[in-house]
């Protein structure tokens, strides 16, 4: 039984790292996009935000998932789940993390900016040595709920049919008719969020040497 | 030809005329303070002169550069970026609020610009950080973060940073209204000695008895104009407008 949960947790771990490497760089271009100084492209970030964020990811995953065939007509294959997946998965903390960016990058005073201005830094020299780290410090917090928060989330791929922890336990649950490995995957999951934690921890006092 | 060159500029916000053609000139040596009452127009101007802001009108050129010039429409017309960023090189800011990096160290703080924008070797660029460093008495704080210093030494990083550059114009805006009156005396103390090295600098300030002592030239700011210029111990000691007298008097009360 352990080990069919233990299976599942690799697919779970899967879809948590997946999401984690496209949601975060993703979620910089949504946070620009949102605070750009050309309207339209501010409109379709705010659209795009509030569709993710405003309907449910179980929706979401579906909507990828059975999209194409429905409006298209196209038949995909077997591994389109997992494709559906993570893009489910990452377009959906994308905007999350990209509201967590924007409030770090609004947060940072305009001094910083007219100090780097009139030292001769580019634009993007600007955003990159001297924004960015400064606002990865202030969101940390934030981005650790939202991380944590992802964790749990996996659970949903069980509507497409992927085995990861939840829909194995749930398998094993009905097989045995027990509650047992309901138990224990909630406490795997909690193990999973325990180092999570850690590591979050670990950052954050890295990031403790200033404060201002 | 002048290290600062600006001619009749004008800036707006909206409807308010901030600036409503400013003159200056400023020559190798000279030290500037800028002075008069809060909403005048100092900070604007410093703003223009560092494109911080964008003027509406007038000439702005740094030595042979001319980084601002009216078009034919009557509206300021800023040259290329290419010109822009050669002219960044010749002047350096003080801010009143320091706006050092805070996750730089203070070595990072002096020699980071150098490295990224100037493309100094590293180790070029720390000699010299180090050598202002030790100049601004802050030997032993090179690997400290801004937040670990008081005021006063984080406005003096902040000065080394911006002579780091080295500008052939430095400006202050307001670089004591931060600090308490004993962290005022040593960031003083540290202009005052630029000052006898004969470093070009403009200073807006609200120290009278400090602008009077080491500024050579003296610009009364109120409502966007220029009141009266003049040598800084003269305007000072025997102002020639009523509204300067005013200021002043205002100023010897306090």
């Amino acid at each position: 039984m352990f080990g069919l949960l233990l299976d599942g947790l690799a697919l779970t771990a899967q879809i948590f790292i997946v999401t984690l490497i496209g949601a975060l760089p993703l979620g910089v271009v949504v946070a620009l996009a949102r605070m750009s100084r050309f309207r339209v492209v501010a409109a379709i970030a705010r659209f795009y935000i509030s569709i993710l964020r405003g309907t449910p990811l179980m929706l979401q995953l579906m909507a990828i998932m059975f999209g194409p065939y429905y409006l298209f007509g196209l038949q995909m294959g077997p591994d389109w789940k997992f494709w559906a997946c993570d893009i489910g998965f990452i377009l959906n903390y994308a905007a999350y993390f990209g509201e967590i960016y924007r409030s770090g990058i609004q947060s940072i005073p305009r001094g910083q900016y007219e100090a780097a201005s009139v030292l001769g830094y580019s634009r993007a020299q600007t955003f990159m040595k001297i924004v960015l780290p400064q606002v990865v410090k202030r969101i940390l917090p934030a981005m650790g709920n939202e991380i944590i928060t992802l964790v749990k989330d996996t659970s949903l791929a069980f509507v497409l049919g992927i085995a990861e922890m939840f829909s194995q336990a749930k398998a094993l649950a009905a097989r045995e008719v027990s509650m047992v490995p309901y138990a224990l995957a909630a406490l795997i999951y909690w193990v999973f969020c325990l180092l999570i934690e850690f590591i979050l921890n670990r950052v954050e006092k890295r990031l403790d040497y200033y404060h201002n | 030809m002048h290290v600062v060159d600006l001619q009749d500029a004008k800036k707006s916000f909206g409807k308010t005329e901030v600036l409503k053609g400013i003159s200056l000139e400023v020559d190798k040596g000279d030290v500037l303070a800028i002075i008069g009452p809060s909403g005048g127009g100092k900070s604007t101007l410093l703003r223009c002169l560092t494109m911080l802001e964008t003027l509406d009108g007038g000439r702005l050129a740094y030595g042979d550069l001319v980084v601002a010039e009216n078009g034919p429409d009557g509206h300021a017309t800023y040259a290329p970026k290419k010109v822009l960023a050669e002219a960044k090189t010749r002047y350096g800011l003080v801010f009143q609020n320091f706006n050092l990096f805070p996750h730089y160290t203070v070595l990072k703080n002096v020699i980071d610009p150098l490295i990224c924008v100037q493309k100094m070797p590293r180790e070029a660029a720390e000699t010299r950080g180090r050598g202002l460093l030790e100049k601004m008495g802050l030997t032993g704080k090179e690997h400290m973060v801004p937040c670990e210093l008081s005021g006063g030494q984080q406005q003096r990083v902040a000065i080394a940073r911006a002579l780091a550059m080295n500008p052939d114009v430095l400006y202050f805006d307001e670089p004591t209204s931060a600090l308490d009156p004993e962290l005022t005396r040593e960031v003083l103390r540290v202009i005052r000695e630029l000052a006898l090295e004969h470093m070009t600098m403009v200073i807006v300030t609200h120290e009278m008895s400090f602008a009077r002592d080491v500024a050579d030239k003296l610009i009364f700011m109120d409502g966007g104009t220029v009141v009266e210029r003049g040598r800084a111990t003269d305007v000072i000691n025997d102002p020639q407008h009523e509204r300067t007298r005013l200021f002043l008097a205002n100023y010897q009360q306090h």
